[in-house]
Parts: structure tokens; sequence; C-alpha cells
């Protein structure tokens, strides 16, 4: 039988193979970090392509128990994490503008302090297609001096009488 | 019953309902929409729904759509109202601030959740200008409502700080304008007239713990050469009677007493409600033991599986309905809290929300100026772990507290749309999940909801409830109406002082 996680417990290690096309890299990631305050984490190849992990105890030898419930919970953080990955990606949306609305109203609107420490001094944008200029700065007449130096890009019907 | 899924399938038409989820309850099946409107259904009921052929016209077709079941008729604007009553919470910003005057206690409980400190450790007392730099930020937050509660430890130790705290902040918010209150959680050994008179004419409000009868409090709270329970329960009849000395309605204004939920409490849960009755306290709040403080030492001795747990909730609920027939008045504070999010009146209680409280709408400030996203927060900190540590009042802004990366993060991890199971469960727009508990049990902020021990209780809990609803009994249902009626204690505000 194909198992999808196969698990070795050999030389005091938990060792797993992943398949790869099961579970985003992303979620192995974050599946295996959660792990490295209890043991030492490796992420492998093999040659098949499959991803290798290996759970090493930090201190002293590891029971076959204890192996056994980290590729267990390994297993089982894997697919929430992977679960999550999905889901994240179709709640996009909504968790996002969710969590802007919390922490925009923790922070409350900018007082006079945030105001005051706002660099003023800053050139301001770039704006060569007169995007932030008002329609009669845009379109106003140009004196012939003026209208020597109006950029190629502005809307030359706009200039004509 | 059991409902007979894979026999529906074939005849299954998703073309005529709105987004819903679906659990069966006792011997109905409850389903809820987006936004938390819900129906309960006979198995009949509901195959008729799922597979499209409710008869216009028929009171069943009435009460789905009155409840936004249908897509023909979807209420957009209905669902956007009842959305609103339970995210509107979280434009607001913190409104609830602890202040830990000290981490001295002068009791030693067996699931102390406080880190406590020995009382000739003076150095875990907060000085007057932590206080102080403490308020100033609290003072900060754009939330128009306050509330400073003081904790520890135990605050009585440090009362002077307690005292010089409540008259820096009045003070600073004669500019600041906010509605501030003042609660403070004390286990009542230290209290004396003297003390109580001048909480009661600052208004603060009073919280203490009861365990439940008199064995079993002093069994699991020492108090050195006295009765823990003694102490707390003369207390508390005195505090309400002074309550009632000064004119104030006695249904409304008593001392709140929390209970924690041990091994040795859950076959008395009928001595524990009788105790409270006794007492004259109209609510009880059947919480569970957590891994925070000392429970994780003490584990094998009060730590028990949820199952257990919520036996001893249903038997002790149930109990206080009998009560209630009979004319006592008493709630369970779970039931309540869910039951008002079930009637589309969110309370906006912390630990039970979607995003939840912690760094949004409540922020712990440590004795040693260390501020933190919640109370757990502070705990996992004072036993070695400082992953929700924000900053510190003398060199952190209030936006750089509320704003840290730690604050995201639980924002997002503890938004039920984005967790696993909770994102299919039928209880998403009721439940809550809690990023400190997530990360010291599978040590991630977003933890795994079906191997979570809070899950189970809220899950549990709210089965309860909706069972007991399905069974539409009026008395029973009027029971619970009244148990989600909240009256606001407006003389626990402080007087105006611009
Ligand atoms: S925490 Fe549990 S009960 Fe609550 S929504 Fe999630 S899965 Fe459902």
């Amino acid at each position: 039988m194909n198992h999808t996680i196969t698990t070795q417990l050999s030389n005091g290690t938990a060792t797993f193979s992943v398949d790869p096309s099961l579970y985003p890299l992303d979620a192995l990631y974050g599946a295996a970090y959660i792990f490295i305050d209890r043991c030492f984490v490796f992420l492998d190849k093999d040659e098949a392509g499959r991803v290798v992990v290996s759970l090493s105890p930090k201190k002293g030898p590891a029971d076959e128990p204890t192996l056994q419930s980290w590729a267990g919970e390994f297993g089982n953080e894997l697919l929430s994490c992977a679960w999550r990955h999905q889901i994240s990606a179709q709640n996009r949306q909504v968790l996002e503008q969710v969590t802007s609305l919390a922490l925009a109203g923790a922070m409350g609107p900018p007082s006079l302090d945030d105001l005051s420490n706002f660099d003023f001094s800053s050139q301001p944008l770039e704006d060569p297609l007169g995007i932030a200029m008002s329609w009669e700065e845009k379109y106003k007449k140009k004196t012939p001096a003026a209208a020597a130096g109006t950029p190629a890009v502005a809307a030359p019907e706009a200039v004509k009488p | 019953m059991n409902l007979q899924l894979p026999a529906l399938a074939p005849r299954l038409d998703v073309t005529t309902q709105a987004f819903f989820r679906f659990r069966q309850v006792g011997k109905k099946v409850l389903i809820t929409n987006y936004e938390g409107f819900w129906a309960l259904l006979t198995p009949e009921e509901f195959e008729r729904y799922a597979t499209g052929t409710v008869q216009p016209g028929t009171p069943l077709h009435q009460r789905l759509t009155d409840n936004n079941f249908f897509k023909a008729t979807y209420d957009t604007r209905k669902a956007a109202d009842r959305l609103w009553q339970r995210r509107q919470a979280l434009t607001q910003g913190p409104n609830l601030h602890l202040l830990i005057v000290t981490l001295r206690c002068n009791e030693s409980c067996v699931y102390c959740h406080a880190s406590r400190a020995g009382m000739d450790q003076v150095e875990t007392d907060m000085s007057r200008e932590t206080a102080e730099r403490s308020i100033d930020l609290i003072l900060q937050s754009p939330n128009p409502n306050l509330t400073i509660e003081f904790q520890g430890g135990e605050p009585l130790v440090a009362f002077d700080v307690v005292k010089h705290a409540i008259a820096y902040a009045n003070e600073k918010n004669k500019t600041a304008g906010k509605q501030l209150e003042f609660t403070m959680v004390t286990n009542m050994s230290l209290m004396d007239e003297e003390k109580l008179e001048y909480l009661l004419a600052n208004r603060v409000q009073l919280c203490t713990s009861v365990d439940g009868p008199e064995h079993l409090h002093d069994g699991q709270r020492k108090l050195p050469g006295a009765s823990a329970h003694m102490a707390a329960t003369k207390w508390i009849k005195r505090i309400n009677q002074a309550y009632a000395d000064r004119g104030l309605d006695p249904t409304l204004y008593r001392v709140e007493a929390l209970l924690t939920t041990t091994r040795d409490s859950l076959p008395l849960w009928k001595e524990i409600v009788d105790t409270y009755v006794d007492l004259g306290c109209r609510a009880l709040f059947l919480r569970p033991v957590d891994p925070f403080g000392w429970v994780d030492k003490t584990a094998r001795r009060v730590e028990y599986p949820r199952e257990d747990f919520l036996e001893y909730y249903r038997n002790a609920v149930d109990y206080m309905v009998e009560l209630n027939l009979k004319g006592v008045q008493v709630l369970e504070r779970y039931a309540a809290i869910f039951l008002s999010k079930f009637f589309g009146n969110d309370p906006n209680f912390l630990d039970l929300r979607s995003p939840a409280g912690a760094g949004i709408g409540c922020l712990a400030f440590n004795y040693d100026g260390k501020v933190f996203t919640c109370d757990e927060g502070r705990m996992l900190h004072e036993m070695g772990d400082s992953s929700f540590l924000l900053g510190n009042v003398t060199g952190s802004s209030f936006k750089d507290i509320v704003s840290h990366p730690t604050v995201r993060s639980m924002v997002l991890a503890s938004n039920l749309d984005g967790q696993p199971d909770c994102i299919n469960c039928t209880y998403n727009p009721y439940c809550g999940t809690q990023s400190t508990h997530n990360h010291k049990k599978f040590g991630s902020v977003f933890g795994r909801a079906r191997e979570s021990t809070i899950c189970a209780v809220h899950k549990g809990i709210q089965d309860y409830l909706f069972e007991r609803i399905s069974t539409d009994d009026p008395k029973v249902l009027d029971i619970f109406q009244k148990w989600t009626t909240s009256r606001p204690r407006t003389h626990f505000l402080q007087p105006p002082t611009a």
C-alpha cells in the first residue's frame, strides 16, 4: 500500500516521507516549524521527489511512544496547515477586511501627534499624466512661453483653441 | 434519529438554498447561515429544504424565508445588519485594561492563574509611576468606554497603588473624557471596613472567587490559618448589604463571583449551584480549568476529560433551569453569552468572538510595566514564554502596542473564517477561539479546533442549549430569553469629571 506519509522509528528518530503533490510546501514548513521547540527538524528530498522529514530529540534518547506521538501530531498539523492554506486563499478578502477593520479600530484615527510627526518635507509624487491636477490647471490656456514647456504627454487636443 | 445523508444525496438540489451549515442536535437538525440566523428543523423538514421541495406558502417556507435561508429572497440588508451587530465592537478599540498591581498573594490555589508571588516579594508590586504610565496609555484607547480592572496576585495587597491609580485616572480623565469604570478581582481575605468604604465611595465593582461549598473551596484555595471560603462569603454578604443600604437595586448590584471547575468540582454540581443561590448570587460562570499558571504543574490533580465537564455542565444548568421554574433567579454565564448571540444580541465577550479580543479589545499591564495582549499572555510570560509581550509602558506608544505584529497574527488566527473545522461548523457565527490557548497547547496561535478542549467545551455547550431550545418548551424558552436580558449597571460608571 502506498501511504502518503510513511513513518520509520529508528535510531531514536522519527522519519516520514511526504508526497509533495498532496501538501503545499508552505503547509510543510508551517507544520515543521511548530516542532522546533520540541525536537530537531530536518527536511530533505528523496530520489522519488518525496519530502523527507526527520524529527530527533534535542536531549537524550526519545522513547518509541514519544516518537510515535510526534509523527502522529506532525501528520495532524500538516493536514491542518494544508487546509488552512487553502481556506486562507479562498477567504483572503474577508480575512483581510476583518483584520484591517480590527486593527484600524484598535489604533483609532490619527492624532495631532501623528500629524506633527508626519514628514511633509518629502517631494510630492511624480505625476507625469497630471492625474492629481485640477481640470483648470491641466487644461488652462498656456502662454506661448509656458506652452513651449508643455510635456509631451499632455493631451494635445486640450490645448487647441 | 440519525441523518441519512447518503440516502438523501441523489435527491439533493442545491439551487434554491442560500449558504447554510447544518448539524444534528437531539432529534432535530440545526441550520445556521453566515450572518447567524438559525432554524431547527425536523428531519423531514430538513429533507424538504435540502431537496429544494419546500412549498411556498407553507409555515416552513415562511420561517426559512424570515431567517434568510433561500437564495431567491435573500435579504442582503438584513444579513448586513446582523453581521454588523457582531462586528461593530471590532471598530472601537480596547475597552478592557487589566492592571496587575502586584503578583503577591496571601492565598495559594491549586489552579492559580496568576503566577503568584509570596507575600515577601514586594518587588512584584507595581510602582506609582508604572501605574501612571499605564493609565496614560489606557486613556489613549479610541474606545469611549474604558474599564480598568485591578488584578493580582491579590490587588488588596497593593491597595495604595490601586488608590493612586484611581485618583490619577480620574484626574487625567478630565481631559480624556472617557466613560470610565473600575473593577477589582479580589479574594476578599484582606478586606476591611476602611478599604470597603473607599471602594464603595469610588464605585469600584467587586468580583471574587467562590469555587462552591466550603470543603471544596478551602481544599483548592489555601489561606494560611483561616478559611478562604469564610473570608469570601462573609464579605459578599456584607457588600451586598452595603449596596442595598445605598438604595441600589439588589437584583442588579451584587458582588460577582467566579469559579474554576476542577476534577473535585465535577460531582458537586448541585452543591455548587446551591452555594451560589444561598449567597444571593444570581449568576455562575462554569468555567473549566485552563492550561495557564499552576495548572500545568498540578494538572494530574485538577484536570479531567472534557466529556466529564460537559456532563457536569448539563447537570448544573438543568438544575438551574429547574430552580428558575420555581422562581429562583440564577443564570449560567456561558449559556447567557451564547443565547444572546443566538438571539442576535452579541454581548461582545472578548474570549468568545471572532476575531477574539486579545490586543484589540483588551490589554494587560503587568506590575513591571510590560504590556501583553491579554491576561493569559501575561501568565505565559510569568511561566517563561514571552510570545505575547507587546511593549513597555515607558517605551511604547499606544499605536505601537495595538498594531504589534503579534496582535495582527492573533487577529488573523482567531478569525474563524480562516480556521479549518470552524469554517464548516454550524456554530461558527457564535463561537470563538483563543490564540494563547492554542499556542500553549499546539505550539501555534492557530491550533487545531478538533483536538482543542476549548472547541469541545464550546461545541458541547451550544449542543446542549440548542437541544433544550429544540424541545419547544415555552417555559424554558422564557427562562432562556430572560438570561439574555442585560441591564447596564450605570452606578459603576465614574461620574463625569469635565
Ligand atoms: S471552535 Fe469548535 S465549536 Fe467553535 S466554531 Fe470552531 S469547530 Fe465550531
